[in-house]
């Protein structure tokens, strides 16, 4: 029998979603492997109980709570999909101020109808069993890690840095053109997609899982960055409640 | 001495003669903006003066990413890849480049021959050229000046005026067969050995060092520093470490198993079954990669497995250098000596 997927959306773009649409030339094949079951932005089908759920977005108001914890009641896989879902993505920049004050500036004088969390990624509030990372996430890691899950096997996900991936494809660096880059402490995964087209690493498949951050503190700050713009780079996509989390 | 002159004018010409016999691979800035090797479609785009490719010519050899085989999984059936010589001419190489194919040829040969890389290697064609020492380079120290010519086929010793060019063997004798704007020459070249970066100690005494360097507070120091990238390992030109994975296809018929450029500071190189790390510490992944270069090959072969181009210092976005490292480890080898000759002369004493 088939696997039964899902996929659902909290607090994102609900781009990574679309990524997904978007396999023209491999949806067939994937379909012929895998059962959607439900997936608000595809179908209208709903399901009771899933054997992969991949989830987008981060969690930030009560009810994405409740809902995220329901749905890992009834999954038996659960996958976050995208930087939101797996470091609490842009969002969680919303953390870095007070929560009524972040409230007051969106909803204004409504405010009080909207009830909010910090922005956080699903790992803090339930077990996630594997990532897909990037803003957005590429179509490949996506396959590989569907492939990987039919196969029964668990997904290869690289846990090296960006600066990897240029170097094996030998792209000059861009901090010898001025530019400030993420890459050297940011997962790879992406064929080091910015930096190959001249453009610098903003670190939005996260940080590599065991980063020395003071190093790359100090190399920021040695191309011209204060401490604190140094350390907004590097939360950028990585909330600094990501360890630890509310687990 | 005695060879050809080849003048600046004459440059273009003597690139397009190579490239009407052979396939011809030289350093090129505009494909991607940092200076690598490629294949030459238009002899203007050749750039001869540089200090160092990103990568050097074992990309060739030892492809970042190759499929070893693919295989289908309905049939259970498999083929290997056909492995075809890159049978070129390799124009424009510094020596440290060529010397680092020569220990790789040594590593790949011995005990267990590496098939893809001997066959690749077969074939190959080196024209080297002489080049200006940056702060980085510091290949003397590690037994290779400028001028050495050792593997190459033909060699281009540069001067105020063009080039001198050394015929080294009947293969390089060859691929000037037809080509007229040369003339003879008879005397001395310019040599050019000024280096501005140098290790302390040759591989003699280093031997004694690393022997000594194991605890050696300076790799917990560097470690503070690293961002554990990797950069250093893949722009080496004697690192040939490597992951084999296998990649099915979605459609779960076929698939290939592939292997691509690793390297030994990066936390999941030894990451084995079980999913234990046995250099889970930045400072002992530091402390592994030098002593690849200067005890652990250095102590069978009895030369520095490192050929000083600078590459690990010069691309490492934390700054960290590998002369200094080495030289640290030398004086901190001295000054223990002078102490321990002290605490000798006390006990006697």
């Amino acid at each position: 029998m088939k696997p039964k997927v899902a996929v659902f959306d909290f607090t994102g773009c609900e781009g990574c979603e679309l990524n997904k649409l978007n396999f023209e030339n491999e949806l067939l094949d994937i379909i012929a492997h895998i059962d959607f079951v439900e997936w608000r932005e595809a179908m209208d089908d709903k399901a009771d109980e899933y054997d992969i759920a991949f989830i987008e977005g981060s969690i930030s108001t009560p009810e994405c709570v409740d809902r995220i914890h329901d749905i890992r009641n009834r999954s038996k896989i659960l996958i976050a999909l995208g930087a939101c879902a797996v470091c609490g993505g842009m969002n969680a920049m919303k953390n870095q101020k007070p929560l009524e004050v972040a409230r007051e500036e969106v909803y204004g004088k409504d405010k009080d109808l909207f009830p909010t969390l910090p922005a956080l990624p699903l790992s803090a509030y339930v077990k996630v069993d594997f990532e897909i990372r990037g803003c957005p996430m590429t179509q490949q890691e996506f396959l590989r890690v569907v492939t990987a899950l039919l196969m029964g096997k668990n997904p290869i996900i690289p846990d090296y840095a960006v600066c990897v991936e240029c170097k094996l494809k030998e792209n000059e660096c861009v901090y010898g053109n001025g530019m400030i880059c993420m890459g050297p402490i940011t997962r790879a995964g992406c064929d080091a997609q910015c930096p190959s087209f001249g453009q610098y690493c903003i670190g939005c498949r996260g940080l590599v899982s065991h980063p020395n951050k003071e190093a790359m503190i100090e190399i920021l700050t040695n191309h011209g960055l204060s401490v604190d713009e140094a350390d907004k780079k590097m939360s950028l996509f990585n909330t600094e409640n990501r360890e630890g989390g509310l687990k | 001495m005695k060879g050809m002159f080849l003048s600046k004018e004459s440059v273009v010409p003597f690139i397009e003669h190579l490239a009407s016999q052979q396939k011809v691979f030289a350093p090129n800035k505009k494909v991607h903006g940092s200076i690598t090797f490629e294949e030459v479609n238009d002899a203007n785009d050749v750039v001869l003066n540089y200090a160092r490719a990103l990568l050097s010519v074992k990309k060739y050899f030892l492809p970042q990413r190759e499929t070893l085989l693919k295989y289908k999984l309905d049939d259970n059936s498999f083929e290997k890849q056909e492995i075809e010589q890159v049978n070129a001419i390799f124009l424009g190489v510094h020596n440290y480049d060529l010397q680092a194919v020569l220990k790789l040829d040594y590593n790949f040969k011995n005990n267990n021959p590496e098939k893809n890389y001997l066959k690749r290697r077969e074939g190959a064609v080196f024209v080297g050229i002489s080049y200006e020492p940056d702060n980085f380079h510091f290949s003397q120290s590690v037994g290779i000046d400028p001028h050495n010519t050792n593997g190459f086929d033909l060699f281009l010793h540069k001067t105020e005026e063009g080039f001198v060019l050394e015929v080294l063997t009947k293969s390089g004798e060859k691929l000037l067969d037809g080509f007229g704007e040369i003339s003879e020459f008879q005397g001395e070249y310019p040599r050019n050995e000024n280096f501005n970066a140098s290790l302390y100690a040759p591989q003699s005494k280093l031997k004694e060092v690393f022997a000594n360097s194991y605890d050696n507070p300076i790799w917990k120091e560097m470690a503070e520093k690293c961002v554990g990238c990797g950069t250093c390992n893949l722009t080496c030109p004697t690192c040939f470490c490597f992951n084999v994975e296998d990649n099915v296809g979605i459609t779960l018929k076929d698939g290939s198993r592939d292997r691509h450029l690793d390297g030994c500071m990066l936390r999941g190189f030894t990451e084995v079954a079980g999913g234990e790390i046995f250099r889970d510490e930045l400072a002992g992944r530091m402390r592994h990669r030098i002593y690849r270069k200067f005890k652990y090959i250095s102590d069978i072969t009895g030369e520095p497995w490192c050929v000083g181009c600078g590459r690990c210092t010069i691309f490492c976005p934390a700054g960290i250098s590998i002369v200094d490292i080495v030289n640290r480890l030398v004086s901190d080898y001295d000054k223990q000596q002078v102490l321990n000759e002290g605490q000798m002369t006390s006990v006697l004493d």
